[in-house]
């Protein structure tokens, strides 16, 4: 196939490249959204206004199970990946101090949402132990079997890491954990629509999404736990989601996420557009190794998301790269969206050993399910013209502060 | 909505530094109005929530992350691009060590001339470059003409004091786009056409000083070793009326409350960085006729011995002085600024700035003064 179908809403006259951070909407998303907001009641009410977004609610969990090979009640529906990231986290820990377990063990390359909610443990007195990930993206086992022991509460390693796209061996590091009798969660945000996830042959105990990775809209996040397992509500309120998040449900943002879900269920070409993603990305790194030099990739001696590329570019500012590359059309990231929108070098990357000057000069380029060939080959193109430039002045300054 | 690979304006691409501001925000909005292709930009230079400053205290300065919304805002309602890019280690170490070290000295700096230096007219200038514009603007009241930086329009607002380091082959790339403004005016078309920072109150001060002040600003910054601590003695009796816990509180021409203890008003006027003695004496020791002035930036050609028109700090109306090459090459050379008329609280570490008429001609630092003798 050589022109891929354009599935969702892109800007026109740009090339997205960054999906890792959000993806557009399905084009089959923004025609239901007005038949979505005739369902404006509250769930929870008992009248008329309230059966039709219940009956959304109950679709969504189903569609979610579905996808994720789970039971629609272990599903919980929060605001996004860093809300659910914070419930398994703070909501179980509580439960484990308790029966006297108190060590954590999480990675250091984990999205600010799992770092924080771990420091906040910290503070108040946990042990957590901060896994070592290698510049080739492969985490340190030995280490991981070391930490764990009797006194292990939790253990909270990502599925996919959100800037480099390695994958980490998620089935092995939760039998391992089981072993000593700790609970397994993993923040499964970016591994979501990219690969596919089995959550009953994973065999983990919590994992956390986000919907906004996958074309739905912004503003819903999942966090699926185990039957059995509890986990306290961080938010006092009513008791939605049987008790575990209070608040009146985010009905749009759920049903969008349900109804992507249940296309991935229904229709292959997700999962087809897999492969062919990753052949694009796999001829993309070759193309720029060759022609642009001077770059190495990260995170690339082990699997990887289909779709992500991490790229240190030698003599190159980061900043200025992707504000020339957005000048001429393309949408990239160096590393993990800020909000603030002011580039500080990723602590991902610093963390994986990547020396600063390093970390400032790194790209991450994330393609989507209906990115095209034509958009590489383009991206290709400017993507040299902006480095050839950057190094250029970067060597004109280097000249002249020599003379 | 936003620019394309290739410039789509005749008229050529201007990098914008908006701070926020009314003065930079209405500079991008009148070269977008004059058919530039404009991008905006604003420095984040301290980080604010380490100096525990509270948003409130950030407002009007340009290190609040308030402000950054606002250039955003004005970007966003001028339909240009922008750019928040980060510039705290670069400010760190050019202006605020600078600007520690400086006063640990004893001496009263003004950073913004060195923020100008080594980040609007040098980091911004190989952006400017980088995205492949042909211009840099700023917000600042000077005024380009044939080459030459003259004062600007609003002779009280005259911004081209702290412009004394410019490098004279970039002149050329420069925009002031409001230079010719008075500012009422600049108020009035910041409201006409719908800015939100059309009656934000200008930022008065250094931007990374809050409400603690220089000395607590200065204090949060330095282990307390390294404050210099001593005493303060009467000029003319060499009588000690006080302690002091650092050279760092003082500057030449400062009021102190020992007044009562003599009788009269006194001042400082000598800071001795050595022993720390901090010296008072009365308001006739603070004048004096020549200075010395080191690490000068020329703007155009002088003559040796002539009679420019020299601002010792910017709050300076000028006063005329011949100037003398006194020392040293091309990289180290020295001059000596001899005042037609006497001049109060010159001060080390502040600026001589040279005008020609209304023309900037060149500038450098204050490194020695005349001691004042009993």
């Amino acid at each position: 196939m050589k022109h891929a179908p354009s599935l969702s809403l892109k800007d026109t006259g740009r090339i997205y490249l960054d999906h890792n951070a959000t993806t557009p909407l399905l084009n089959k998303v923004v025609e239901q959204v007005p038949h979505w907001l005739a369902a404006w009641g509250n769930p929870s009410s008992i009248h008329f206004s309230g059966r039709a977004p219940k009956n959304l609610l109950r679709e969504s969990r189903q569609h979610l199970a579905t996808l994720l090979k789970c039971r629609p009640l272990e599903l919980i529906f929060t605001s996004g990946g860093s809300e659910s990231n914070n419930l398994v986290i703070k909501g179980f820990a509580p439960l484990a101090q308790a029966l006297g377990r108190n060590e954590f063990i999480t990675t250091q390359i984990e999205h600010p949402s799992v770092k924080e909610s771990f420091r906040a443990l910290e503070s108040r007195g946990a042990k957590v132990h901060w896994l070592k990930v290698s510049r080739g993206g492969a985490i340190d086992l030995e280490a991981y079997a070391q930490a764990l022991c009797d006194k292990t509460a939790l253990v909270s390693i990502m599925a996919a890491n959100n800037e480099t796209g390695s994958l980490m061996p998620i089935k092995q590091m939760a039998e391992m954990a089981h072993v000593v009798g700790a609970k397994f969660h993993t923040d499964a945000v970016q591994a979501l629509g990219k690969i596919e996830v089995n959550l009953s042959e994973w065999g983990v105990d919590f994992a956390t999404f986000a919907a906004h990775k996958i074309y739905a809209l912004r503003g819903a996040g999942l966090v699926f736990s185990r039957k059995g397992e509890r986990l306290t509500s961080l938010i006092s309120g009513g008791n939605q989601e049987r008790g575990r998040r209070a608040g009146t449900e985010n009905i749009l943002a759920i049903t969008a996420f349900g109804f992507v879900a249940d296309l991935y269920n229904r229709e292959p070409i997700f999962v087809e557009r897999r492969d062919q993603v990753s052949a694009l990305r796999d001829q993309m790194e070759k193309a720029i190794a060759t022609d642009i030099g001077g770059v190495q990739f990260t995170g690339v001696e082990v699997a990887r998301l289909p779709n992500t590329s991490s790229m240190v570019i030698d003599n190159v500012d980061g900043e200025s790269l992707l504000m020339g590359l957005d000048l001429a059309g393309v949408s990239a990231s160096t590393g993990a969206a800020c909000s603030s929108g002011n580039p500080e070098p990723s602590p991902t990357l610093l963390a994986m050993g990547l020396s600063r000057r390093e970390a400032q000069g790194s790209l991450r380029v994330s393609l989507g399910c209906d990115t095209s060939r034509e958009e590489i080959t383009e991206f290709l193109v400017i993507l040299r013209n902006v480095v050839d430039r950057l190094r250029k002045i970067r060597a004109d300054v280097k000249n002249a502060d020599a003379k | 909505m936003y620019l394309n690979s290739t410039p789509a304006s005749k008229k050529g691409r201007v990098l914008v530094a908006m701070s926020g501001g009314v003065d930079s925000s209405v500079a991008a909005a009148v070269l977008k109005e004059q058919g530039y292709d404009v991008i905006g930009v604003t420095m984040q230079v301290w980080d604010y929530s380490a100096s525990h400053c509270t948003i409130d205290e950030g407002n009007g300065t340009c290190c609040s992350s308030l402000d950054v919304e606002d250039a955003r805002s004005v970007a966003d309602r001028l339909e240009i691009p922008f750019y928040v890019i980060n510039c705290e280690d670069k400010f760190k170490s050019t202006v605020i060590d600078n600007f520690v070290s400086s006063y640990l000295k004893g001496e009263t700096p003004i950073p913004c001339v060195n923020c100008n230096t080594f980040l609007k007219f040098d980091h911004l200038i190989q952006k400017m470059h980088e995205l492949q514009c042909d211009y840099l603007a700023t917000g600042h009241y000077a005024r380009i003409e044939d080459g030459r930086i003259i004062t600007s329009e609003d002779s009280l607002k005259d911004q081209t004091y702290f412009l004394f380091t410019l490098k004279p082959e970039i002149v050329n790339r420069l925009m002031f786009p409001i230079g010719g403004w008075q500012k009422s005016d600049l108020r009035a078309y910041a409201e006409k056409i719908g800015l939100t920072v059309a009656r934000k109150k200008d930022s008065t001060g250094i931007c990374f000083i809050g409400k603690t002040g220089y000395a607590g600003f200065i204090e949060s910054q330095v282990p307390r070793e390294q404050l210099k601590a001593g005493v303060i003695r009467l000029l003319q009796t060499n009588e000690i009326i006080g302690q002091h816990n650092g050279i760092h509180n003082f500057t030449i021409g400062q009021r102190k409350g020992f007044g009562v203890a003599v009788g009269r008003p006194i001042y400082v006027v000598k800071i001795d960085t050595e022993s720390g003695t901090v010296w008072m004496g009365d308001e006739e020791h603070l004048y004096s006729s020549t200075l010395e002035i080191r690490d000068l930036n020329w703007l155009d050609q002088v003559r040796d011995q002539e009679v420019l028109r020299v601002k010792i700090r910017y709050a300076h109306r000028g006063a005329d002085a011949e100037i003398r090459k006194i020392s040293g090459g091309e990289k180290d050379e020295r001059w000596q600024l001899s005042f037609v008329e006497k001049q109060r609280a010159v001060t080390v570490g502040q600026a001589a700035v040279f005008y020609r008429g209304s023309q900037l001609v060149g500038g450098g630092w204050i490194a020695r003064t005349e001691t004042p003798v009993t």
